[in-house]
């Protein structure tokens, strides 16, 4: 095969020569340089009616179609939400084209050809910088203030960079927490971490963290105080100072623990109810961990930990999904409207009862339904705590991998402050 | 003294077959596993504390051509299944006709015309897989089962190697009788050659056939986001996402077994001339 390629290439590369002068037509057709005037002048008469959901653009009876990306479990709900979006507005013909690509991969997917990616999209809240950097996203200018007093605060500031707002805010449920099995712990119990490895030693069974993963191994360092942010573009971290040996000796204790479990989420859902009775996890696994541990399954907020003999509240990474608009669409009224209504009320709490989602949206939020969920409630009372992950540079999960493996294997031949130091010059030289 | 050698041979054998059934248990394991987990009833990709399932199922079976609307499984193979013949069609047909005018003819570039190929061989096909997509973008083709057959067939000519091979150990006496017997070189090549080439023909078939049910990588690059397009390793790919593996575990292995199925089915066909391919075209070319 990989010959083959080779020679498609040298043959392609003479199609290429044939076929210079259509390419040129063919580009601009899909890169859509020519619009730009329009939205430009769109939002300063839109940001004053700020909250109309009616915002049809005041030309009718255009043909609009555009390009939506959305991951694999969304597709069905998404052709929905489309479909409703496109009869709310029936002043124009809308045609949409459905793409899969999930929120983690957006961002990657947009950047190999921005111009073959969706008008509109998910993606994580953490690729934000990056997408903003590459130019990707389309300054959010309709209904700014709507979106910014409907969603909740954390979920607002994940989606802007510099005090502009880039993204619409859809889901407020990327974060970890808890779960345990209630059969075996108590309220009492997964309070504290001690608590959980005491009653986990006493049964024979295990405490599941994926510690060698910086997603997670991070809520011990801002449990104990410790922070990793960015000044101007570089990532600073102080994960080496007095508190954070602290913390680092906190997680050797607890790696140390025979009852101390570490793996990926096959291990967590798997084993949960089985040989686990509590994990670190997130909400795309309740519904796994529900069916493993049946009426048993609770989940509540981090535990707090033994922190130089005092107990600290262990800290985690709050996430967001949001929809973007690219910055290339050649339709950025109607595309914005799209962004704008797949994360409004309805739709969020169309979200949440199909999918278990949880809303940024504060109303849908407030939802009862939303409260009884035991995982969402469980995530709600874990972000007092938690920080958003904008700030966050590729540069860091690496070394936080490789610091939690090391402590996972008991590999203690450098010393803690060393391989701190180390995790941090890695980080901020990204 | 005759029997200590013949108790040495013995206890000789012993041990080798020892070490041989245990490498054959030890390969043939995760097969095992992947048919077990694919008729497993319990869900999840990881079984805590045991191996054999605590129940069987043929559901992961039925699910997969049933509850297409997250994975369309049956289209995804049905995909592949004609990526995989036609591109084995076309490139089956360009190493032949490569490998016989390399071997038969003599021409003044043959020489740097192999050298090239050789060289050209040599560099992974995925270095060039951003180039490949931007180029069918050009011509709007990308994203489409077209562009995988392309990719997989048009570089075919390449593997001309161990056919040219193959075509040496072909008596030239052969081609110069029908040739004083009026026959033209395609008639050679198509009368002649290909009726005594079975063998390298069923080798040739069953590489090209099976690279589309492998390769991930081209086909991700080439259909981005067209999920209606997806050949089976990438949309089985997608099962295995945080948000879908628990659930779909089981049906992942369940289709990865199914995969096995075209592919067995053509080996057991063709396997008779296989190993006769492989080493008639190694003889010196």
């Amino acid at each position: 095969m990989s010959k083959k390629t080779a020679a498609i290439l040298l043959s392609a590369l003479m199609l290429v020569g044939l076929m210079a002068g259509c390419s040129s037509t063919s580009s601009s057709s899909t890169g859509g340089t020519s619009t730009p005037a329009t939205p430009g002048s769109t939002p300063a008469s839109t940001g004053s009616e700020a909250g109309g959901d009616s915002s049809t653009p005041a030309t009718g009876g255009e043909n609009i179609s555009l390009r939506v990306w959305g991951p694999q479990e969304e597709q069905a709900l998404l052709k929905e939400m489309c479909e409703a979006f496109a009869a709310e507005n029936p002043d124009n013909t809308y045609t949409f084209e459905y793409g899969v690509v999930g929120e983690n991969d957006a961002r990657d997917r947009f950047l190999e050809d921005p111009a073959a990616a969706a008008d509109v999209f998910m993606f994580a809240n953490d690729h934000l910088r990056d997408l903003v950097k590459a130019s990707a996203l389309y300054e959010v200018t309709r209904n700014r203030d709507d979106i910014i007093s409907r969603n909740v605060e954390g979920s607002v500031a994940a989606a802007s960079l510099d005090e502009a707002l880039y993204a619409y805010p859809m889901t407020a449920d990327n974060g970890y927490f808890l779960y345990y099995d209630s059969s075996v712990l108590s309220e009492d119990d997964v309070q504290t971490l001690d608590g959980i490895l005491a009653v986990a030693n006493e049964n024979g069974k295990k405490v599941f963290m994926d510690v060698s993963n910086g997603y997670y191994i991070v809520s011990f360092f801002f449990g104990a105080g410790d922070n990793i942010w960015l000044e101007g573009d570089a990532q600073k971290c102080d994960f080496n100072n007095e508190a954070g040996l602290a913390a680092a000796e906190s997680i050797k204790t607890f790696t140390a623990d025979p009852a101390f479990i570490t793996g990926e989420d096959a291990i967590i859902t798997g084993g949960m109810g089985e040989s686990i009775i509590a994990g670190v996890s997130g909400v795309w696994n309740a519904e796994a961990l529900q069916e493993k541990l049946g009426d048993n399954f609770a989940a509540t907020k981090l535990p707090t930990f033994t922190l130089n003999g005092e107990q600290a509240q262990m800290g985690s990474f709050a996430g967001y999904k949001l929809v973007g608009v690219n910055s290339l669409t050649s339709q950025p009224v109607a595309a914005m409207d799209l962004a704008n209504w797949l994360t409004n009320q309805e739709n969020q709490t169309k979200r949440f009862e199909t999918r278990q989602l949880g809303p940024s949206n504060t109303a849908a939020a407030a939802d009862p339904a939303v409260k009884e969920n035991i995982a969402l409630n469980a995530l709600a009372m874990q972000s007092a705590y938690a920080k958003p992950q904008n700030d966050v540079l590729g540069g860091f999960w690496n070394p936080a991998e490789a610091f939690g493996n090391a402590l996972e294997a008991k590999d203690y031949s450098v010393d803690l402050q060393t391989m701190l130091d180390n995790l941090v010059s890695q980080v901020e030289a990204g | 003294m005759k029997n200590s050698i013949k108790a040495r041979r013995r206890f000789g054998n012993g041990v080798v077959y020892v070490v041989l059934a245990a490498l054959g248990l030890l390969w043939i394991s995760p097969i095992v596993y992947l048919v077990i987990s694919s008729f497993r009833a319990e869900k999840g990709s990881f079984l805590d504390g045991y191996i054999m399932p605590r129940g069987y199922t043929l559901d992961n079976y039925v699910r997969l051509f049933t509850d297409t609307d997250q994975f369309n499984y049956p289209r995804w193979f049905l995909n592949t299944f004609v990526v995989a013949v036609c591109s084995c069609i076309i490139s089956t047909l360009f190493v032949l006709m490569v490998a016989y005018a390399l071997s038969r003819l003599r021409f003044k570039m043959r020489r740097p015309i192999m050298n090239i190929a050789l060289v050209l061989g040599m560099f992974p096909g995925f270095m060039s897989m951003i180039a490949i997509y931007h180029l069918l973008k050009v011509i709007n083709l990308d994203k489409t089962l077209v562009a995988l057959v392309l990719v997989y067939s048009a570089g075919a000519g390449l593997t001309y190697y161990i056919t040219k091979g193959f075509f040496d150990t072909i008596p030239k006496a052969m081609d110069e009788a029908a040739i004083l017997d009026g026959a033209t070189r395609f008639q050679v090549f198509w009368k002649i050659t290909i009726p005594m080439s079975k063998p390298i023909i069923t080798y040739t078939v069953l590489t090209t056939f099976m690279a589309p049910w492998l390769d991930y990588i081209m086909a991700s690059v080439i259909m981005k986001d067209n999920y209606q397009n997806y050949t089976i390793a990438l949309g089985m790919y997608r099962m295995l996402e945080r948000e879908s593996i628990y659930e779909w575990y089981t049906a992942f292995c369940a289709g990865a077994v199914i995969v096995g199925i075209p592919i067995a089915i053509l080996f057991i066909v063709m396997q008779r001339y296989y190993v006769e391919g492989v080493t008639g075209g190694s003889v010196k070319g």
